[in-house]
């Protein structure tokens, strides 16, 4: 008796699922319309990103590590760069006011710093014009022996996560400019030649660069 | 070679392709500015479903989206998803080219070459270009005012009532352009009543002042009303003056220096592009202080009326950069009356090849090369050219995932709505704050929001970045792969 007790109910439960499963639909979920909005306020402070509390945490890099960009030969994709000139990229100058930076031209650019020598990179530094709340994309950075960088390249960053620039997908995270500058590991690449490429950034389609550093000790 | 005749006119007929080709000129190259979508989204609506109903509170007068539907019907687009920003932009474009042959006609007590020299001035101007490639109402207005000028003047002087219905009409359609037409029309008067001081050839002044008013009344109703479906639009025509006069006095965020529109006009370094036009301006000045030298009463009134649209333009706060265009076809006057006065004939070429030169170069630098550049004085508040790639990314998302959702979650959205307009209806939500269920094919969240986004997403999620404009950024979550 129990047992068919059991089994009516065990079958009342299986049909009662079946027969909820015949009427399950897929939830449609009703998602509001854009509001109408008047023209946009200006924003007048620069929105920056608030300063770190403490200090930025310490990249270890090894003993006699020195900048070896400073006054070094800088090229790049843009031959003729529409403000600034590529001096200004290793000159020591970092406030990123008007007169301190290097405006290239829209699609992806590269500059690139001839060390003069192979060179063991331990860190580079990297201040993209940072007076605004900005990310600039496809931020690569890589080192080679080879000045065209077409062989014995490697990447020491890459944020293009899509490939657009066409150097390689990336997994690093775009970042928000900020007057600390961006500080990448080398992690001891080799090579003579540092080249770094972008592709316009958030607020336009131009690539900037206030100063780049590229720290580490020449190959014996 | 030529007939006298066809000599004559031949470089008015080139002047004017000029205007049209700078106006036209690949018109969706810059990102629709937030007032542009919004604007663009109702002139869909209109073309989709015939409904429009004028907006008192936060939108200008209906003309600008009706004068689309023409043209969206010509370039065969008849919803919201079909209509495209030329289409849109062309409103203000045709408009701007049509400014230029009625400053020239309007010009014409001067002589044919001043009058010429006014319109070429007119047709190179920063501004103007700039903002003819700009869907909203500025040049729509400009025009309007071109018109209502040139039919009262032919009216004042030869008497015919058609020149009258005509001037009641533009006034008509300056009205249901912007509220501040009226603005426009007591500067116009007040200049010609303190300069011209004589009577008006009409024996019927008030049949045809009569004619005049009835006409531009009749012109402005049935626009607010929707072309007589929506009797609201006529009382919401006259409430839209409580909005206007609290936005022009009180605290919209957009409060500027007196001397603001001067500025635009002089010279201006930012970020290391220079902004000027102070040949432009010296000579508009020469021409202002020659108008009350020389006995042209023309070029008096000129005067006149460009310094009393100024000061009513400079002294209320609110200034945004557009309203710079009502002031140059009289400042574009001016200058042409200063060079055609100049008896030197090898100097008159020179000096005009020379500003006509420079007034390019900075038309080729605002309004093709760096139009949404945000040093750009008239780039205001101007989208970020990111904003293109938002469609990509929405149509990839759906794509990895059919039938997800794509969240827009920000205290500002614009343009983004517009340039989202083809994705399929219901796929597409926006939010000024983070709702409970954030997940989604794709959620686009401004910085402020994204923390509160994140910790309401289930699974991981990339995280990357695109600018609404500039010092606005939004972080896109897109769900990761699933691992291989």
């Amino acid at each position: 008796m129990n047992h068919s007790r059991l089994s009516l109910l065990l079958a009342l439960v299986a049909l009662t699922g079946a027969a909820q499963a015949a009427d399950s639909v897929p939830l449609q979920i009703e998602l509001p319309k854009p509001l109408f909005a008047g023209t946009p306020r200006p924003i007048s402070l620069p929105n920056l990103e608030k300063p770190r509390t403490g200090k930025r945490p310490d990249l270890m890099v090894p003993a006699g590590t020195v900048n070896l960009s400073k006054g070094k030969t800088v090229t790049s994709s843009d031959s003729l760069p529409v403000i600034g000139e590529l001096t200004f990229i290793n000159d020591g100058d970092k406030s990123g006011t008007d007169g301190t930076y290097v405006e290239l031209g829209p699609t992806p650019q590269w500059i690139q710093i001839d060390l003069g020598a192979p060179a063991k990179v331990a860190a580079v530094a990297i201040w993209h014009f940072h007076s605004q709340a900005r990310v600039y994309h496809d931020v690569v950075v890589q080192v080679s022996n080879d000045a065209t960088f077409k062989t014995g390249v490697t990447t020491i960053f890459n944020n293009d996560d899509d490939d657009s620039s066409k150097l390689g997908k990336g997994k690093d995270q775009a970042y928000i400019e900020n007057y600390e500058g961006k500080l990448l590991d080398g992690k001891g690449a080799t090579g003579r030649y540092v080249r770094l490429s972008s592709n316009g950034n958030t607020s336009d389609e131009l690539n900037h660069y206030c100063e780049v550093e590229v720290h580490g000790s020449l190959v014996k | 070679m030529f007939a006298p005749a066809l000599r004559r006119w031949i470089p008015l007929v080139l002047l004017v392709a000029l205007a049209l080709g700078l106006r036209t000129y690949e018109l969706d190259r810059r990102p629709l500015h937030a007032d542009e979508a919004n604007q663009a989204i109702k002139t869909g609506e209109l073309l989709e479903h015939g409904r429009y109903a004028f907006d008192p509170r936060d939108h200008h007068g209906p003309t600008l989206y009706y004068a689309a539907l023409p043209l969206a019907w010509l370039r065969g687009e008849t919803t919201l998803a079909t209509l495209s920003a030329t289409t849109v932009r062309l409103v203000p474009a045709l408009a701007g080219t049509c400014g230029v042959l009625l400053l020239f006609f309007l010009a014409r007590p001067l002589g044919f070459g001043p009058a010429f020299l006014a319109a070429a001035l007119l047709a190179v101007a920063p501004a103007s270009v700039y903002y003819s490639r700009y869907f909203i109402q500025e040049t729509l207005l400009v025009s309007f005012t071109l018109a209502a000028a040139l039919a009262a003047q032919r009216w004042w002087q030869n008497a015919r009532p058609a020149w009258a219905l005509a001037a009641g009409a533009a006034l008509g359609l300056m009205q249901a352009t912007k509220a501040s037409a009226p603005v426009f029309v007591l500067c116009a008067l007040a200049a010609a009543l303190l300069v011209a001081r004589c009577r008006p050839a009409t024996t019927h002044l008030g049949r045809d002042l009569t004619l005049i008013l009835g006409t531009a009344l009749g012109v402005a109703a049935l626009f607010y009303s929707s072309f007589g479906t929506h009797a609201a639009g006529l009382r919401d025509a006259v409430a839209t003056y409580t909005f206007t006069s609290a936005r022009a006095t009180g605290d919209s965020g957009h409060e500027k220096p007196w001397w603001y529109y001067a500025a635009l006009f002089g010279w201006e370094k930012n970020g290391g592009l220079v902004f000027q036009q102070l040949a432009f301006s010296a000579l508009a000045l020469t021409g202002a202080l020659l108008a009350f030298v020389t006995r042209q009463k023309f070029l008096r009134v000129a005067a006149v009326y460009t310094l009393l649209v100024f000061f009513t333009l400079s002294f209320p706060p609110y200034k945004t950069p557009w309203h710079t265009v009502h002031l140059v076809p009289g400042l574009a006057v001016l200058a042409a009356g200063t060079l055609a006065l100049i008896r030197w004939r090898t100097l008159a070429v020179v000096a005009t090849t020379s500003l006509i030169f420079l007034q390019l170069t900075q038309t080729h630098l605002g309004a093709f090369l760096r139009a949404a550049d945000a040093r750009n004085p008239y780039a205001y508040v101007h989208s970020s050219p990111d904003v293109l790639k938002i469609r990509t990314l929405a149509n990839a998302a759906l794509a990895a995932r059919p039938g997800g959702a794509i969240r827009i979650i920000s205290e500002e959205y614009w343009p983004i709505p517009w340039y989202l307009r083809t994705l399929p209806a219901g796929s597409v939500g926006y939010w000024a704050t983070p709702p409970a269920d954030c997940d989604g094919a794709l959620i686009l969240a401004s910085t402020a929001q994204a923390s509160a986004v994140r910790e309401r997403l289930h699974g991981d999620y990339r995280e990357t970045f695109l600018g609404l404009r500039p010092g606005f950024l939004c972080v896109v979550f897109t769900p990761a792969p699933p691992a291989p």
